[in-house]
């Protein structure tokens, strides 16, 4: 029993890093109808922000190095500032050409920062080990579980509380949602449409910090490409979630989570190496059925 | 003859259409009015598959297709336009008629021919090669029109196709209209809010409002009827003001 | 598909491919009387990719889709053709196939055949499911396939040595092989949009609601793109595959994903024109910044570009064409010749 137990904190722990990832691209669908690939480059960033920027292929600690409340502050802070840099320098002046468009951008600002990122660090992955007493395991309830998890998913359930209140309270919260549900409500943003953009930037640039750390304290590895899988997963998560929902890309991130450790637990040892491939085959089959997605907002309906 | 039979259409809590009857043949022109906001474009997406409708048969000859696709439906010979126009803007004219032409089943070279033979009809001739997103307004709405002619439909259904248009313009739509049944076998149904078109072309009127049939006869009954009068100028009304 | 009657149209219709073929022809006759064999590989390469926008042209210039996962077609059909041409020995040496693969080596021409063909039937399989999608769903399941395939490929040791290299490839592709191919994917691209099907398709790019209005089955037409440009796309694995020799996985994989898409979206994504002259001009880019990297003197000094300058060069053009000039550098017109009677042509 305990080992199901385990199985399922495993996959709600990775739920919870894909949902934070898909709702931070889900928030800037939203608003501006941008899938932005660079979001796993923002990921990126944040870790590589833990060491000193040099070449050599042993990393020292720099951010990583402080005490935590700090090193959370300094990997929000640079990640923060990166996602208003690109909003401000590469999505702004394309904000009004058609979604197309905007995907190749983000593609391209990807490709950009993940190509300045081997120009600074070379392209070997690094080892940044942070906090690694939360790798120990604690007992709860019968269930040895790494700190870790447990803590991925209690921030996770933080933020998306947090995150929904700021959603249904605030002036800002209520705009970014009605737009993502009806883009002519995004389009009717107006005068406010830089600062609610910006502010949806900063929010997700914050979510990306937050997976930067969780995830790096879990792998302790830094390569460039790390963001890939992570913003795969999560755009695929978006999609099967229903595109303009939030609660639906958070919905798909735990599927995708739970389905990812669902086949790993499963699959034959042999064909364990291939979970990604059941797990991409699954999100195709669901969307073969559901199309729209499992939740259906006025976005992916229109209207002659 | 196409035939909707108690169509009702819900959005949420919201009764678009309720429980509406009409029947189109292929011989006539019928005239569905009613004011803003009554429903009309919301029935023609019904009858055209942009809608399936919550209750109710959609027939034609016969056969129900309420809940086939669009472009299924448009296949077997049910046309229309849009209150938008929604031309192909980046194509030119003869390839919006010939992409509707293919649409209905032929080769390309085929819905070229036809294409042409459409415009030259329409006067709309020499603006083959033009994109049709560089066309005024008004020439925009007549190849849509051209465009729905073009899948040799069998109903055509036109929605607000003389809006914009000047006094002119409207005589002649209403004399492209009044010749559609003869020369292509096809039955109009006409929404319109400019009732000089209206009266003209149409043999049968329709009226709905909030979704509901208010009235059904030809022009003369309606203009006369007291609940058309009041549904478009309110309780207070004089008869022989019809419309706006 | 439309053929006018007389030659003489006939050549004026079809006038965009016969441009650019002959140009094509001019530039490899060109390298081939120089002799200068680096430069037969740099227009060889220039060849191949732009096989590999054609490819992508064909369904993302005449949907609107921006599909982001065909490059898992060039692996399909790079593989593909490495499955079929290598010679047994050096199969039963690297790899475990079945044994009408392990125990027979087949001719190039039939197997780059059927290795396009592989993609476009994984294309019409996986297709069906992802063509129903709206646009940027479709777009990001394409995705979904990419990274399923890539996995699976690295993942597949027996068939494809995992994620090491395979070698011992047949060397055949020279320039003037890869131009037969190119002209052969160029005349088909053509007649794919002069078609009732790349019209019907073209105007479910401009308006989807109108589209259906006129018995257009907007999924049906995407597939039927999606499938023909996978056998280009799987071509140009093959001719990659038999231009160097050896493949890996990890070639057919972000990196070459984006720079595709932006040869397209540089060169114009709504013409053929638009495919060639991106590839063309990306090329040209990417030589020179390859050469600059390595070292160049300006006034007496030596400088070198650091490395990676050749991928962010190509982001920050694709990013400045983006914001100033969406339409790309043709913005959708195709190159064409009039003869005889004045007449505008039509794409």
């Amino acid at each position: 029993m305990s080992g199901f137990l385990q199985h399922v904190v495993d996959a709600v722990a990775l739920g919870s890093l894909y949902a934070l990832t898909a709702l931070g691209i889900g928030l800037i669908f939203g608003v501006m109808r941008l899938i932005n690939f660079a979001h796993g480059d923002f990921i990126m960033v944040g870790a590589f922000s833990l060491v000193v920027p040099s070449s050599a292929a042993t990393s020292t600690l720099l951010i990583g190095a402080w005490p935590a409340p700090l090193l959370v502050a300094g990997v929000c802070a640079v990640v923060i500032a990166l996602a208003l840099a690109t909003e401000r320098l590469a999505f702004r002046p394309v904000r009004r050409a058609d979604p197309a468009v905007l995907l190749i951008t983000s593609f391209a600002v990807s490709f950009f920062l993940q190509h300045a990122v081997i120009a600074i660090h070379g392209g070997r992955p690094k080892s940044a080990n942070i906090w690694p007493n939360l790798m120990e395991p604690i007992v709860i309830a019968g269930v040895r579980m790494p700190q870790l998890q447990l803590i991925t998913i209690v921030v996770t359930l933080g933020l998306l509380a947090a995150l929904a209140l700021f959603l249904k309270r605030t002036d800002i919260g209520v705009a970014m949602r009605a737009a993502s549900e009806d883009f002519q409500t995004a389009r009717l943003l107006g005068i406010r449409a830089n600062y609610v953009i910006a502010t949806a930037f900063a929010i997700s640039g914050l979510l990306a910090a937050v997976v930067s750390l969780l995830y790096v304290a879990q792998t302790s590895v830094l390569s460039f490409q790390m963001g890939v899988p992570l913003v795969l997963f999560a755009f695929v998560a978006t999609v099967v979630g229903g595109m303009g929902s939030l609660a639906g890309a958070v919905l798909g991130g735990f599927v995708v989570g739970v389905g990812s450790v669902f086949f790993q637990v499963v699959l034959p040892a042999a064909w364990r190496s291939n979970r990604d491939v059941w797990v991409y085959a699954l999100v195709l089959l669901i969307l073969l059925f559901r199309p729209a997605g499992l939740i259906k907002t006025k976005a992916s309906e229109e209207k002659a | 003859m196409l035939e909707a039979v108690e169509i009702e259409v819900r959005f949420g809590g919201l009764t678009a259409i309720d429980r509406v009857s009409l029947a189109l043949g292929q011989d006539e022109i019928l005239g569905l009015i009613g004011p803003n906001g009554a429903g009309k474009s919301t029935l023609v997406n019904a009858l055209t598959g942009f809608q399936k409708p919550t209750r109710g048969v959609v027939r034609l000859d016969g056969v129900a297709i309420g809940r086939w696709p669009a472009d299924r439906i448009a296949r077997l010979g049910i046309a229309r336009t849009f209150q938008g126009v929604r031309l192909f803007q980046g194509l030119t004219v003869i390839e919006n008629l010939a992409a509707a032409a293919i649409g209905g089943g032929l080769k390309r070279p085929g819905a070229e021919a036809r294409g042409r033979d459409i415009l030259a009809w329409m006067g709309l001739d020499g603006r083959d090669h033009q994109l049709a997103g560089a066309l005024p307004y008004g020439d925009q709405r007549r190849v849509a029109i051209g465009r729905a002619l073009a899948l040799a439909p069998r109903f055509l259904l036109l929605d607000e196709p003389a809006a914009g248009m000047s006094d002119a313009e409207c005589d002649a739509l209403v004399g492209l209209i009044r010749r559609v049944p003869e020369e292509f076998a096809c039955g109009v149904l006409l929404i319109e809010h400019n009732m000089r078109v209206v009266m003209a072309a149409c043999r049968r009127i329709h009226v709905i409002d909030s979704g509901r049939t208010i009235a059904a006869g030809t022009p003369a009954e309606i203009q006369a009827d007291r609940d058309v009068i009041r549904a478009y100028l309110g309780t207070k009304s004089e008869p022989g003001h019809a419309g706006r | 598909m439309a053929g006018p009657r007389t030659p003489l149209k006939w050549l004026e219709t079809y006038s965009t491919p016969i441009a650019l073929t002959l140009i094509l022809v001019g530039v490899v006759g060109l390298t081939w009387a120089s002799g200068a064999a680096v430069f037969a590989q740099t227009v060889t390469d220039t060849l191949i990719r732009i096989m590999l926008v054609v490819g992508l042209y064909i369904f993302i210039g005449n949907s609107g889709v921006l599909a982001f996962g065909h490059i898992a077609f060039t692996l399909i059909g790079a593989y593909g053709t490495a499955w079929l041409t290598l010679s047994v020995f050096k199969k039963s040496f690297a790899l475990k196939l079945p044994l009408i693969l392990a125990e027979h080596q087949y001719a190039v021409f039939p197997s780059a055949i059927a290795a396009a063909l592989l993609a476009s039937l994984v294309a019409l399989v996986v297709g069906v499911p992802i063509m129903r999608l709206s646009g940027i769903a479709a777009a990001i399941a394409s995705l979904a396939v990419l990274g399923m395939f890539h996995t699976f490929y690295n993942n597949w040791s027996g068939w494809t040595m995992g994620a090491a290299t395979l070698p011992g490839l047949p060397l055949y592709v020279d320039m003037w092989v890869a131009l037969g191919w190119v002209a052969f994917a160029l005349f088909v691209a053509f007649a794919y949009q002069r078609s009732r099907f790349g019209l019907a398709l073209r105007a479910t790019r401009e308006d989807e609601f109108g589209a259906r209005a006129a018995g257009i089955n907007i999924a049906r037409q995407r597939l039927i793109a999606f499938v023909l440009s996978a056998f280009f796309m799987g071509l140009a694995g093959v001719l990659h595959a038999h231009f160097l020799g050896s493949i890996a996985v990890k070639s057919f994989w972000l990196g070459l994903t984006f720079t595709s898409l932006a040869m397209l979206i540089i060169g114009g994504q709504r013409s053929l024109t638009g495919a060639v002259t991106g590839a063309v001009v990306i090329s040209g880019i990417t030589e020179v910044l390859r050469q600059m990297e390595g070292g160049f003197t300006l006034g007496g000094v030596t400088l070198a570009l650091p490395l990676g300058s050749q991928e962010l060069g190509i982001a920050l053009v694709m990013l400045l064409v983006l914001i100033f000039r969406p339409a790309g550098l043709t913005g959708g017109r195709e190159l064409a010749f009039r003869l005889g009677r004045r007449r505008r042509a039509d794409a």
